[in-house]
Protein backbone atom coordinates (compact mmCIF):
# COMPACT_ATOMS: atom_id res chain seq x y z
CA UNK A 1 0.00 0.00 0.00
CA UNK A 2 1.29 3.47 -0.84
CA UNK A 3 1.28 6.06 1.94
CA UNK A 4 -1.79 8.26 2.16
CA UNK A 5 -3.41 10.87 4.36
CA UNK A 6 -6.67 9.86 6.02
CA UNK A 7 -9.34 12.53 6.39
CA UNK A 8 -12.63 12.18 8.25
CA UNK A 9 -15.10 14.90 7.28
CA UNK A 10 -18.30 15.08 9.31
CA UNK A 11 -20.57 16.56 6.65
CA UNK A 12 -21.13 16.01 2.94
CA UNK A 13 -20.24 19.64 2.21
CA UNK A 14 -16.91 19.20 3.97
CA UNK A 15 -16.27 15.93 2.11
CA UNK A 16 -16.96 17.49 -1.28
CA UNK A 17 -14.73 20.42 -0.31
CA UNK A 18 -11.87 18.08 0.60
CA UNK A 19 -12.26 16.11 -2.62
CA UNK A 20 -12.28 19.35 -4.58
CA UNK A 21 -9.12 20.47 -2.78
CA UNK A 22 -7.18 17.23 -3.23
CA UNK A 23 -8.55 16.00 -6.58
CA UNK A 24 -7.37 14.05 -8.51
CA UNK A 25 -5.24 12.32 -5.83
CA UNK A 26 -8.09 11.83 -3.37
CA UNK A 27 -10.37 8.84 -3.20
CA UNK A 28 -13.53 8.32 -1.22
CA UNK A 29 -13.53 5.38 1.18
CA UNK A 30 -16.84 4.02 2.47
CA UNK A 31 -16.39 0.46 3.79
CA UNK A 32 -13.17 -0.03 1.88
CA UNK A 33 -13.82 -3.67 1.03
CA UNK A 34 -12.94 -3.19 -2.65
CA UNK A 35 -10.67 -0.16 -2.39
CA UNK A 36 -8.33 -1.58 0.28
CA UNK A 37 -7.79 -4.76 -1.74
CA UNK A 38 -6.91 -2.63 -4.77
CA UNK A 39 -4.60 -0.46 -2.65
CA UNK A 40 -2.75 -3.50 -1.32
CA UNK A 41 -1.85 -4.54 -4.88
CA UNK A 42 -1.17 -0.88 -5.71
CA UNK A 43 -3.78 -0.99 -8.44
CA UNK A 44 -5.07 2.09 -6.61
CA UNK A 45 -2.63 4.55 -5.04
CA UNK A 46 -4.56 7.51 -3.68
CA UNK A 47 -2.57 10.15 -1.82
CA UNK A 48 -5.59 11.13 0.24
CA UNK A 49 -8.46 9.00 1.52
CA UNK A 50 -11.66 10.83 2.40
CA UNK A 51 -13.71 8.62 4.71
CA UNK A 52 -17.49 8.91 4.53
CA UNK A 53 -18.01 6.81 7.66
CA UNK A 54 -18.49 9.83 9.92
CA UNK A 55 -21.24 11.42 7.83
CA UNK A 56 -24.56 10.39 9.35
CA UNK A 57 -26.64 11.77 6.43
CA UNK A 58 -25.16 9.25 4.03
CA UNK A 59 -26.26 6.09 5.84
CA UNK A 60 -29.72 4.66 6.34
CA UNK A 61 -32.97 4.09 4.50
CA UNK A 62 -36.09 6.19 4.17
CA UNK A 63 -39.21 6.18 2.07
CA UNK A 64 -39.68 9.52 0.28
CA UNK A 65 -43.08 11.21 -0.11
CA UNK A 66 -43.11 9.96 -3.69
CA UNK A 67 -42.91 6.39 -2.39
CA UNK A 68 -39.34 5.98 -3.62
CA UNK A 69 -36.99 4.08 -1.33
CA UNK A 70 -33.96 6.28 -0.72
CA UNK A 71 -30.90 4.35 0.44
CA UNK A 72 -27.87 6.29 1.66
CA UNK A 73 -24.70 5.38 -0.20
CA UNK A 74 -22.81 4.26 2.90
CA UNK A 75 -25.60 1.92 4.04
CA UNK A 76 -23.92 -1.44 4.57
CA UNK A 77 -25.11 -4.74 3.15
CA UNK A 78 -25.64 -5.88 6.73
CA UNK A 79 -28.01 -2.95 7.38
CA UNK A 80 -29.87 -3.64 4.12
CA UNK A 81 -30.19 -7.30 5.09
CA UNK A 82 -31.67 -6.42 8.48
CA UNK A 83 -34.06 -3.76 7.12
CA UNK A 84 -37.75 -4.61 7.04
CA UNK A 85 -38.87 -3.61 3.58
CA UNK A 86 -42.23 -4.11 1.91
CA UNK A 87 -43.27 -5.17 -1.58
CA UNK A 88 -40.53 -5.69 -4.12
CA UNK A 89 -38.12 -3.74 -1.89
CA UNK A 90 -37.73 -6.94 0.14
CA UNK A 91 -35.74 -8.22 -2.85
CA UNK A 92 -33.09 -5.56 -2.14
CA UNK A 93 -32.63 -7.04 1.33
CA UNK A 94 -32.51 -10.55 -0.06
CA UNK A 95 -29.87 -9.68 -2.66
CA UNK A 96 -27.76 -7.76 -0.13
CA UNK A 97 -27.90 -10.70 2.28
CA UNK A 98 -26.72 -13.23 -0.28
CA UNK A 99 -23.44 -11.82 -1.55
CA UNK A 100 -19.81 -11.97 -0.44
CA UNK A 101 -19.72 -13.28 3.14
CA UNK A 102 -20.91 -12.22 6.56
CA UNK A 103 -17.85 -10.17 7.67
CA UNK A 104 -17.58 -8.44 4.30
CA UNK A 105 -21.29 -7.52 4.42
CA UNK A 106 -20.65 -5.73 7.73
CA UNK A 107 -18.29 -3.26 6.05
CA UNK A 108 -19.32 -3.31 2.38
CA UNK A 109 -21.70 -0.58 1.28
CA UNK A 110 -24.17 -0.26 -1.58
CA UNK A 111 -22.57 2.98 -2.75
CA UNK A 112 -19.09 1.51 -2.54
CA UNK A 113 -20.09 -1.37 -4.79
CA UNK A 114 -21.71 0.96 -7.31
CA UNK A 115 -18.70 3.30 -7.40
CA UNK A 116 -16.26 0.39 -7.67
CA UNK A 117 -18.47 -0.52 -10.66
CA UNK A 118 -17.21 -4.09 -10.91
CA UNK A 119 -19.83 -5.58 -13.26
CA UNK A 120 -19.80 -8.81 -11.23
CA UNK A 121 -21.25 -7.00 -8.22
CA UNK A 122 -24.96 -7.67 -7.69
CA UNK A 123 -25.80 -4.07 -6.79
CA UNK A 124 -25.03 -2.91 -10.33
CA UNK A 125 -27.48 -5.37 -11.84
CA UNK A 126 -30.04 -4.52 -9.15
CA UNK A 127 -29.90 -0.76 -9.74
CA UNK A 128 -29.85 -1.08 -13.54
CA UNK A 129 -32.62 -3.66 -13.64
CA UNK A 130 -35.02 -1.88 -11.31
CA UNK A 131 -34.30 1.58 -12.74
CA UNK A 132 -32.89 3.02 -9.54
CA UNK A 133 -31.63 6.59 -9.80
CA UNK A 134 -28.42 7.90 -8.30
CA UNK A 135 -28.06 11.21 -6.43
CA UNK A 136 -24.61 12.66 -6.95
CA UNK A 137 -23.21 15.52 -4.86
CA UNK A 138 -20.89 17.93 -6.63
CA UNK A 139 -19.43 21.24 -5.44
CA UNK A 140 -22.06 22.93 -7.61
CA UNK A 141 -25.02 20.98 -6.20
CA UNK A 142 -26.93 17.73 -6.56
CA UNK A 143 -27.60 15.93 -9.82
CA UNK A 144 -29.61 12.76 -10.26
CA UNK A 145 -28.42 10.21 -12.80
CA UNK A 146 -29.98 7.17 -14.39
CA UNK A 147 -27.84 4.00 -14.17
CA UNK A 148 -27.11 4.29 -17.92
CA UNK A 149 -25.60 7.73 -17.25
CA UNK A 150 -23.84 6.75 -14.03
CA UNK A 151 -22.07 3.70 -15.47
CA UNK A 152 -19.86 4.29 -18.48
CA UNK A 153 -20.63 1.88 -21.35
CA UNK A 154 -17.01 0.71 -21.38
CA UNK A 155 -16.89 0.24 -17.59
CA UNK A 156 -16.30 2.58 -14.66
CA UNK A 157 -18.45 5.50 -13.58
CA UNK A 158 -19.00 9.00 -14.88
CA UNK A 159 -18.37 10.82 -11.58
CA UNK A 160 -15.80 13.60 -11.49
CA UNK A 161 -13.02 13.26 -8.87
CA UNK A 162 -14.74 15.85 -6.68
CA UNK A 163 -18.18 14.25 -6.72
CA UNK A 164 -19.77 11.84 -4.23
CA UNK A 165 -22.55 9.33 -4.71
CA UNK A 166 -24.94 10.32 -1.91
CA UNK A 167 -27.95 8.04 -2.27
CA UNK A 168 -29.78 5.60 -4.48
CA UNK A 169 -33.49 6.09 -5.22
CA UNK A 170 -35.38 2.90 -5.97
CA UNK A 171 -38.88 3.09 -7.51
CA UNK A 172 -41.83 2.84 -5.09
CA UNK A 173 -42.86 -0.49 -3.57
CA UNK A 174 -45.86 -0.65 -5.94
CA UNK A 175 -43.78 0.04 -9.06
CA UNK A 176 -43.32 -3.69 -9.60
CA UNK A 177 -45.46 -6.62 -8.60
CA UNK A 178 -42.46 -8.91 -8.65
CA UNK A 179 -38.68 -8.61 -8.86
CA UNK A 180 -36.51 -11.70 -9.17
CA UNK A 181 -32.75 -12.00 -9.14
CA UNK A 182 -30.74 -15.00 -10.22
CA UNK A 183 -26.98 -15.35 -10.27
CA UNK A 184 -24.28 -17.95 -10.62
CA UNK A 185 -21.01 -17.90 -8.70
CA UNK A 186 -18.29 -20.47 -8.23
CA UNK A 187 -18.20 -20.34 -4.45
CA UNK A 188 -20.68 -18.76 -2.04
CA UNK A 189 -18.47 -15.76 -1.31
CA UNK A 190 -17.43 -15.13 -4.92
CA UNK A 191 -18.76 -12.35 -7.11
CA UNK A 192 -21.20 -13.45 -9.81
CA UNK A 193 -20.08 -15.05 -13.06
CA UNK A 194 -23.44 -13.96 -14.48
CA UNK A 195 -26.52 -12.39 -12.95
CA UNK A 196 -30.01 -11.63 -14.24
CA UNK A 197 -32.67 -9.41 -12.74
CA UNK A 198 -36.28 -9.42 -13.90
CA UNK A 199 -38.77 -6.78 -12.73
CA UNK A 200 -42.43 -6.92 -13.75
CA UNK A 201 -45.65 -5.13 -13.03
CA UNK A 202 -48.79 -7.01 -13.91
CA UNK A 203 -52.07 -5.09 -14.11
CA UNK A 204 -55.44 -6.28 -12.78
CA UNK A 205 -56.31 -7.78 -16.16
CA UNK A 206 -53.22 -9.98 -16.05
CA UNK A 207 -51.29 -7.99 -18.65
CA UNK A 208 -47.66 -7.00 -18.43
CA UNK A 209 -47.61 -3.30 -17.64
CA UNK A 210 -43.86 -3.18 -17.17
CA UNK A 211 -41.15 -5.73 -17.77
CA UNK A 212 -37.43 -5.12 -17.40
CA UNK A 213 -34.62 -7.61 -17.70
CA UNK A 214 -31.02 -6.72 -16.82
CA UNK A 215 -27.97 -8.92 -17.30
CA UNK A 216 -24.84 -8.34 -15.22
CA UNK A 217 -21.25 -9.56 -15.09
CA UNK A 218 -20.98 -10.49 -18.77
CA UNK A 219 -20.09 -7.03 -20.09
CA UNK A 220 -18.23 -3.99 -18.66
CA UNK A 221 -21.51 -2.58 -17.39
CA UNK A 222 -24.93 -4.21 -16.80
CA UNK A 223 -27.15 -4.35 -19.88
CA UNK A 224 -30.91 -3.91 -20.12
CA UNK A 225 -32.52 -6.22 -22.68
CA UNK A 226 -34.80 -3.42 -23.86
CA UNK A 227 -35.64 -4.72 -27.34
CA UNK A 228 -36.76 -8.06 -25.97
CA UNK A 229 -38.90 -6.58 -23.21
CA UNK A 230 -40.42 -3.84 -25.43
CA UNK A 231 -42.12 -6.57 -27.50
CA UNK A 232 -43.65 -8.11 -24.39
CA UNK A 233 -45.11 -4.99 -22.77
CA UNK A 234 -48.90 -5.11 -22.86
CA UNK A 235 -49.17 -8.80 -23.62
CA UNK A 236 -50.98 -11.18 -21.25
CA UNK A 237 -48.67 -12.83 -18.74
CA UNK A 238 -49.97 -16.27 -19.68
CA UNK A 239 -48.79 -15.72 -23.26
CA UNK A 240 -45.14 -15.14 -22.30
CA UNK A 241 -42.79 -18.05 -22.89
CA UNK A 242 -39.88 -17.75 -20.40
CA UNK A 243 -37.78 -20.15 -22.45
CA UNK A 244 -38.13 -18.28 -25.73
CA UNK A 245 -37.74 -14.89 -24.02
CA UNK A 246 -34.56 -16.07 -22.30
CA UNK A 247 -33.14 -17.01 -25.71
CA UNK A 248 -34.04 -13.56 -27.06
CA UNK A 249 -32.33 -11.94 -24.05
CA UNK A 250 -29.15 -13.87 -24.81
CA UNK A 251 -29.30 -12.86 -28.48
CA UNK A 252 -29.74 -9.21 -27.49
CA UNK A 253 -27.10 -9.06 -24.77
CA UNK A 254 -24.35 -11.02 -26.51
CA UNK A 255 -23.84 -8.92 -29.59
CA UNK A 256 -20.53 -10.41 -30.69
CA UNK A 257 -20.18 -13.72 -32.45
CA UNK A 258 -17.61 -15.04 -30.00
CA UNK A 259 -17.54 -18.77 -29.96
CA UNK A 260 -14.85 -19.51 -27.41
CA UNK A 261 -15.77 -22.02 -24.67
CA UNK A 262 -15.87 -19.13 -22.19
CA UNK A 263 -18.42 -17.19 -24.21
CA UNK A 264 -20.51 -20.27 -24.90
CA UNK A 265 -20.49 -20.97 -21.18
CA UNK A 266 -21.66 -17.45 -20.32
CA UNK A 267 -24.40 -17.55 -22.95
CA UNK A 268 -25.72 -20.84 -21.58
CA UNK A 269 -25.53 -19.46 -18.04
CA UNK A 270 -27.43 -16.29 -18.90
CA UNK A 271 -30.05 -18.31 -20.78
CA UNK A 272 -30.66 -20.54 -17.76
CA UNK A 273 -30.62 -17.66 -15.28
CA UNK A 274 -32.92 -15.49 -17.42
CA UNK A 275 -35.37 -18.36 -17.86
CA UNK A 276 -35.43 -18.90 -14.10
CA UNK A 277 -35.78 -15.18 -13.33
CA UNK A 278 -38.57 -14.73 -15.87
CA UNK A 279 -40.45 -17.83 -14.75
CA UNK A 280 -40.29 -16.88 -11.08
CA UNK A 281 -41.30 -13.27 -11.78
CA UNK A 282 -44.19 -14.12 -14.10
CA UNK A 283 -45.39 -17.35 -12.54
CA UNK A 284 -44.34 -17.14 -8.89
CA UNK A 285 -44.34 -20.51 -7.17
CA UNK A 286 -47.29 -20.69 -4.78
CA UNK A 287 -46.13 -20.70 -1.20
CA UNK B 1 1.16 9.25 11.36
CA UNK B 2 -2.10 9.53 13.21
CA UNK B 3 -3.30 8.84 16.75
CA UNK B 4 -5.75 6.01 17.25
CA UNK B 5 -7.53 4.82 20.35
CA UNK B 6 -9.74 1.78 20.55
CA UNK B 7 -10.98 -0.61 23.18
CA UNK B 8 -9.67 -4.11 22.64
CA UNK B 9 -11.38 -6.73 24.81
CA UNK B 10 -12.28 -4.04 27.33
CA UNK B 11 -8.77 -2.57 27.49
CA UNK B 12 -8.15 0.85 25.98
CA UNK B 13 -5.24 0.83 23.54
CA UNK B 14 -3.81 4.05 22.09
CA UNK B 15 -1.00 4.42 19.61
CA UNK B 16 0.41 6.72 16.98
CA UNK B 17 0.32 4.64 13.83
CA UNK B 18 1.04 4.80 10.13
CA UNK B 19 -2.24 5.37 8.24
CA UNK B 20 -1.67 2.11 6.38
CA UNK B 21 -1.83 0.01 9.56
CA UNK B 22 -4.54 -2.60 9.21
CA UNK B 23 -6.81 -3.40 12.12
CA UNK B 24 -5.24 -6.87 12.10
CA UNK B 25 -1.76 -5.39 12.52
CA UNK B 26 -3.00 -3.09 15.28
CA UNK B 27 -4.47 -6.03 17.20
CA UNK B 28 -1.43 -8.29 16.80
CA UNK B 29 1.49 -5.87 16.96
CA UNK B 30 0.21 -3.01 19.08
CA UNK B 31 -2.42 -4.58 21.33
CA UNK B 32 -0.22 -7.70 21.45
CA UNK B 33 -3.04 -10.19 20.95
CA UNK B 34 -1.83 -12.82 18.54
CA UNK B 35 -4.91 -15.05 18.65
CA UNK B 36 -6.24 -13.19 15.61
CA UNK B 37 -4.44 -14.84 12.72
CA UNK B 38 -3.00 -13.36 9.57
CA UNK B 39 -3.98 -15.86 6.90
CA UNK B 40 -4.34 -14.42 3.42
CA UNK B 41 -4.38 -10.66 3.96
CA UNK B 42 -6.92 -10.32 1.17
CA UNK B 43 -10.25 -10.85 2.95
CA UNK B 44 -10.72 -14.40 1.74
CA UNK B 45 -9.75 -16.84 4.47
CA UNK B 46 -11.49 -15.23 7.45
CA UNK B 47 -8.78 -16.23 9.97
CA UNK B 48 -8.55 -12.58 11.08
CA UNK B 49 -12.27 -12.14 11.86
CA UNK B 50 -12.98 -9.98 14.91
CA UNK B 51 -15.97 -8.05 16.17
CA UNK B 52 -16.03 -4.26 15.93
CA UNK B 53 -18.86 -2.76 17.97
CA UNK B 54 -20.57 -6.15 17.89
CA UNK B 55 -20.37 -6.63 14.12
CA UNK B 56 -18.05 -9.18 12.59
CA UNK B 57 -15.35 -7.93 10.19
CA UNK B 58 -12.25 -9.30 8.51
CA UNK B 59 -9.60 -7.25 10.27
CA UNK B 60 -7.10 -7.62 7.40
CA UNK B 61 -9.36 -5.56 5.17
CA UNK B 62 -10.15 -2.75 7.59
CA UNK B 63 -7.80 0.10 8.43
CA UNK B 64 -7.08 0.58 12.11
CA UNK B 65 -8.22 4.17 11.47
CA UNK B 66 -11.64 2.88 10.46
CA UNK B 67 -11.98 1.32 13.92
CA UNK B 68 -10.80 4.46 15.73
CA UNK B 69 -12.86 5.01 18.88
CA UNK B 70 -14.62 1.67 18.53
CA UNK B 71 -14.73 -1.43 20.66
CA UNK B 72 -13.02 -4.53 19.32
CA UNK B 73 -13.53 -8.08 20.56
CA UNK B 74 -10.99 -10.71 19.56
CA UNK B 75 -10.85 -14.43 20.24
CA UNK B 76 -9.03 -13.68 23.50
CA UNK B 77 -12.05 -11.69 24.64
CA UNK B 78 -14.44 -14.63 24.51
CA UNK B 79 -13.50 -16.30 27.78
CA UNK B 80 -11.96 -14.46 30.71
CA UNK B 81 -9.42 -17.13 31.63
CA UNK B 82 -5.73 -16.87 30.89
CA UNK B 83 -4.18 -19.99 29.50
CA UNK B 84 -0.93 -21.19 31.04
CA UNK B 85 1.93 -21.22 28.54
CA UNK B 86 2.16 -24.78 27.30
CA UNK B 87 5.42 -24.91 25.42
CA UNK B 88 6.11 -28.52 26.30
CA UNK B 89 3.07 -29.78 24.39
CA UNK B 90 3.66 -31.52 21.09
CA UNK B 91 0.97 -32.73 18.76
CA UNK B 92 1.92 -36.29 19.67
CA UNK B 93 1.55 -35.71 23.38
CA UNK B 94 -1.69 -33.79 22.81
CA UNK B 95 -3.11 -36.66 20.79
CA UNK B 96 -2.40 -39.07 23.63
CA UNK B 97 -3.85 -36.84 26.30
CA UNK B 98 -7.20 -37.57 27.77
CA UNK B 99 -7.93 -33.97 28.80
CA UNK B 100 -5.72 -31.57 26.87
CA UNK B 101 -7.40 -28.60 28.56
CA UNK B 102 -5.94 -29.73 31.91
CA UNK B 103 -2.44 -29.21 30.60
CA UNK B 104 -3.34 -25.71 29.47
CA UNK B 105 -4.69 -24.91 32.91
CA UNK B 106 -8.07 -24.27 31.33
CA UNK B 107 -11.50 -25.27 32.49
CA UNK B 108 -14.12 -26.23 29.91
CA UNK B 109 -16.75 -24.55 32.07
CA UNK B 110 -15.06 -21.17 31.57
CA UNK B 111 -14.97 -21.45 27.80
CA UNK B 112 -17.40 -19.61 25.58
CA UNK B 113 -20.07 -22.07 24.33
CA UNK B 114 -18.60 -21.93 20.81
CA UNK B 115 -15.09 -22.62 22.11
CA UNK B 116 -16.43 -25.43 24.27
CA UNK B 117 -18.26 -26.96 21.30
CA UNK B 118 -15.09 -26.78 19.18
CA UNK B 119 -13.28 -28.63 21.97
CA UNK B 120 -15.97 -31.28 22.40
CA UNK B 121 -16.53 -31.88 18.69
CA UNK B 122 -12.85 -31.80 17.79
CA UNK B 123 -13.59 -29.02 15.34
CA UNK B 124 -9.97 -28.09 14.81
CA UNK B 125 -7.05 -29.88 13.29
CA UNK B 126 -4.15 -27.49 12.86
CA UNK B 127 -6.19 -24.73 14.51
CA UNK B 128 -5.05 -21.89 12.29
CA UNK B 129 -8.53 -20.99 11.02
CA UNK B 130 -10.15 -21.60 14.41
CA UNK B 131 -10.10 -18.05 15.85
CA UNK B 132 -11.91 -16.75 12.76
CA UNK B 133 -14.36 -19.65 12.67
CA UNK B 134 -15.19 -19.19 16.35
CA UNK B 135 -15.67 -15.43 16.05
CA UNK B 136 -17.90 -15.68 12.96
CA UNK B 137 -19.98 -18.48 14.48
CA UNK B 138 -20.35 -16.60 17.77
CA UNK B 139 -21.52 -13.52 15.91
CA UNK B 140 -23.89 -15.55 13.72
CA UNK B 141 -25.39 -17.66 16.51
CA UNK B 142 -26.17 -14.55 18.54
CA UNK B 143 -28.32 -13.42 15.61
CA UNK B 144 -29.78 -16.84 14.79
CA UNK B 145 -29.66 -19.25 17.74
CA UNK B 146 -31.67 -21.91 15.91
CA UNK B 147 -29.80 -22.56 12.66
CA UNK B 148 -29.84 -25.50 10.27
CA UNK B 149 -26.59 -27.11 9.14
CA UNK B 150 -26.97 -25.26 5.83
CA UNK B 151 -27.33 -21.94 7.67
CA UNK B 152 -24.03 -22.61 9.42
CA UNK B 153 -22.36 -23.55 6.15
CA UNK B 154 -23.50 -20.24 4.68
CA UNK B 155 -22.45 -18.30 7.79
CA UNK B 156 -18.87 -19.58 7.55
CA UNK B 157 -18.72 -19.28 3.76
CA UNK B 158 -16.04 -16.61 4.18
CA UNK B 159 -13.82 -18.80 6.36
CA UNK B 160 -11.45 -21.30 4.83
CA UNK B 161 -10.13 -24.36 6.65
CA UNK B 162 -7.19 -25.81 4.77
CA UNK B 163 -7.42 -29.00 6.80
CA UNK B 164 -10.92 -29.17 5.26
CA UNK B 165 -12.36 -30.11 8.62
CA UNK B 166 -15.67 -28.49 7.88
CA UNK B 167 -17.96 -31.31 9.02
CA UNK B 168 -16.75 -31.11 12.60
CA UNK B 169 -16.87 -27.33 12.54
CA UNK B 170 -20.52 -27.51 11.51
CA UNK B 171 -21.13 -30.13 14.23
CA UNK B 172 -19.59 -27.68 16.70
CA UNK B 173 -21.75 -24.85 15.39
CA UNK B 174 -24.89 -26.93 15.91
CA UNK B 175 -23.80 -27.98 19.40
CA UNK B 176 -22.87 -24.41 20.37
CA UNK B 177 -26.26 -23.21 19.15
CA UNK B 178 -27.95 -25.80 21.35
CA UNK B 179 -25.90 -24.78 24.36
CA UNK B 180 -26.61 -21.09 23.76
CA UNK B 181 -30.34 -21.89 23.53
CA UNK B 182 -30.21 -23.95 26.73
CA UNK B 183 -28.26 -21.21 28.51
CA UNK B 184 -30.79 -18.55 27.55
CA UNK B 185 -33.66 -20.84 28.67
CA UNK B 186 -31.98 -21.20 32.04
CA UNK B 187 -31.59 -17.44 32.25
CA UNK B 188 -35.31 -17.04 31.62
CA UNK B 189 -36.21 -19.71 34.16
CA UNK B 190 -34.02 -18.23 36.84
Amino acid sequence: MKAFTYLTPSSTAEAVGLLDEYAPHARVIAGGQTLLLAMKTRAERPGVLVSLAGIADLAGLRVADSGELVIGATTTYAALTRATLTGWHARISAVAGNLADRPVRTMGTIGGALCAADPRFDMLTLVTGTGGRLDVLAPSGVRTLMPQEFFRPGGGISLAPNEILASIRFPAADAYTSVTFEKFRQRTFDAAVASVLCAVRVDDAGRLDVIRVAVGAVSPTPVLAERTTADLTGSPVAAVDPDGTARQVVAEVFTGHGDTPDEQYRRELVKALARRALRNALFPPRS
Amino acid sequence: MQDVTMTVNGREVSARIDERTLLLEFIRDIAGLTGTHNGCLEARCGCCSVEVDGSIVKSCNVLALQANGKSVTTIEGLSPQRLRPAEHITSQSLAGMYEPLDVLGADAGDLHPVQNAFHKCHALQCGFCTPGMVMVLKNYLEENPDPTRDDIRTAIAGNLCRCTGYQHIIDAGMQAAKQLRDDSMQLHDA
